[in-house]
């Protein structure tokens, strides 16, 4: 089933045209990675999912994104709302300068969401979801900055799903991570397909052939091939996507 | 060897400046330490009628206090919509430039304007209150150029971590950018008062007057502050410099205190605060 539609979308930051008529259909409960080589727009699409965009001065946004069926680009979205629903994990850890567990209690807060001892639940469901409890339940209080980089990643990603969201984006979320870091969030991924719509960005073919169910390739702003993991890495057919993929450029 | 000459030479060029800005410092040290002798702690808590300081002392605490009760909320108010809030435009570019020409505005200029504007024009006449407001004005680039800074410091990464939350500006800006910025606002604050607090011409024709009869009761009344009655004693009344050395002192290590306490926090909430490095 379509939990996001994403139809003829431009973006333009000041006079760069990013975007350029992206349509693309993303499936619930599924893994969909968006890859291309650097500055082909991947992240600007994936920020248009929850409108994380237009917090850049001079970015301009033609088009629709119908989540559920809504358009997320209506006037009458609540863009605050919308941003709970759709979780975001960013490419380098970004926690809060504040405990491990103010950090995942921050998003039930400010959505008052829960307080006092369904707060504590609440924290504690969302780092086992995020694997990340037996690691830290006894220093919840130690700054988030103690932990190692895997951890804060995996930190970020318990606070992006306490709010209950429905789809979670990644933006590259392993690029500053070693290699059994990256391994463990890649596990994560799969598992919280499950439960939540997941889309990724990633520059790493390697990593969309083994996290995604569906993947989209992007080439300078523009969409050049979507469909199923399996049959575009087996039988590509675009020949642009073809040549990206035996790493004849990126 | 010529390589040698011009290092000798460039050692000269640097260090010889430095040796005199050294020299300068103690100098002005020891003829300040010479005060001392002119002191008594006593003399700290006695009335300015019978020889003391205190009038002086605590007016120039009650003029820093409102100066930064007014210049520390609209400075920081100021600073977090310029960085935050405004749009980056001719507009803001139009303010900046304001902030900056107010920062460099010789402080007899400010005090001619709090004269002619808070004095006459508001009636506020020689007083407290417009002296908290001329040292205001003097305060307030300091405090909006610190805050600016400091905000800016706060890593974008911790801003769009709360946006993509779903935290509206105003929550982000409240519970994520204002906390760690915390520090460097604290400091421009009392750098802003280390700024005023040896302030003369801005309250030479606003605030003060040479004696009063104790405290001042409300703020419409002038006040006694340790810079003025310096300034007053020397040009007006004539008085050997060695008899004021006491009052010079006192405002020395006031004025450095504010600083030092300022600089002191800055360090600390750096090494608390390691992602501001």
């Amino acid at each position: 089933m379509a939990k996001v539609d994403i139809r003829k979308l431009n973006v333009w930051f000041k006079e760069n045209h990013v975007l350029k008529d992206v349509t693309l259909t993303i499936k619930e409960n599924a893994v969909t990675a968006i890859m291309g080589p650097s500055g082909c727009g991947k992240s600007t699409l994936l920020r248009a999912i929850n409108r994380m965009n237009e917090t850049i001065d001079g970015c301009r946004t033609t088009g629709e994104i119908y989540i559920d069926g809504q358009n997320i680009y209506d006037g009458s979205i609540d863009v605050y709302e919308l941003r709970r629903r759709v979780g975001m994990v960013f490419q380098k850890p970004n926690p809060l300068p504040k405990s491990i567990f103010e950090n995942v209690a921050f998003g039930l807060k400010i959505h008052k969401m829960a307080d006092g001892q369904k707060l504590a639940e609440f924290v504690e469901k969302s780092l086992k979801e995020a694997a990340l409890w037996e690691e830290v339940k006894d220093r919840l209080n130690e700054s988030a900055f103690s932990l190692s980089g895997g951890q804060q990643q995996r930190l970020c990603i318990a606070r992006a799903l306490a709010v209950n969201p429905e789809i979670i984006l990644l933006d590259e979320p392993c690029s500053a991570l070693d290699p059994i870091a990256t391994q463990k969030i890649e596990t994560l991924i799969r598992e919280l397909a499950e439960k939540y719509t997941v889309i990724i960005v990633t520059h790493n073919v390697q990593q969309a052939a083994r996290v995604s169910d569906y993947v989209a390739f992007l080439y300078l702003g523009k969409l050049i091939e979507y469909g199923p993991t399996k049959r575009v890495f087996e039988n590509p057919e675009n020949e642009l996507t073809e040549r990206y993929l035996t790493g004849e450029f990126g | 060897m010529a390589g040698k000459i011009s290092e000798k030479v460039f050692f000269a060029i640097l260090g010889v400046p430095t040796i005199i800005c050294l020299a300068v410092f103690l100098w002005i040290t020891s003829i300040l330490l010479s005060g001392i002798g002119t002191l008594r702690l006593d003399l700290l808590t006695t009335s300015v009628l019978k020889g003391g300081f205190f009038e002086m002392i605590v007016g120039t605490a009650y003029l820093l206090l409102g100066a930064t009760g007014v210049a520390g909320p609209i400075g920081v108010f100021a600073a977090i919509y310029l960085t935050e809030y405004a749009r980056h435009g001719r507009l803001t570019r139009i303010i900046d430039q304001a902030i900056n020409n107010l920062a460099g505005m010789p402080s007899i200029i400010i005090g001619l304007f709090g004269y002619t504007f808070f004095c006459r024009q508001l009636g506020l006449g020689i007083s407290l209150a417009a002296g908290w407001l001329t040292l205001a004005l003097m305060m307030l680039p300091i405090v909006i150029r610190g805050t600016e800074e400091a905000i800016k410091m706060v890593p974008n990464t911790f801003k769009e971590a709360a946006l993509a939350l779903g935290a509206s500006k105003w929550e982000t800006t409240k519970s994520i950018t204002l906390p760690s910025a915390a520090p460097g606002i604290i400091t421009s604050v009392l750098l802003g008062i280390a700024r005023v607090a040896g302030e003369t011409a801005a309250i030479l024709f606003t605030a003060c007057v040479l004696v009063t009869r104790g405290l001042p009761k409300s703020p419409f009344e002038p006040v006694m502050a340790l810079a003025f009655n310096l300034f007053v004693k020397i040009v007006a009344l004539g008085e050997p410099p060695e008899k004021v050395f006491g009052i010079a002192l006192i405002l020395f290590l006031l004025v450095i205190s504010f600083a030092a306490v300022g600089i002191a926090l800055r360090i600390y909430y750096r090494r608390k605060q390691p992602w501001l490095r």
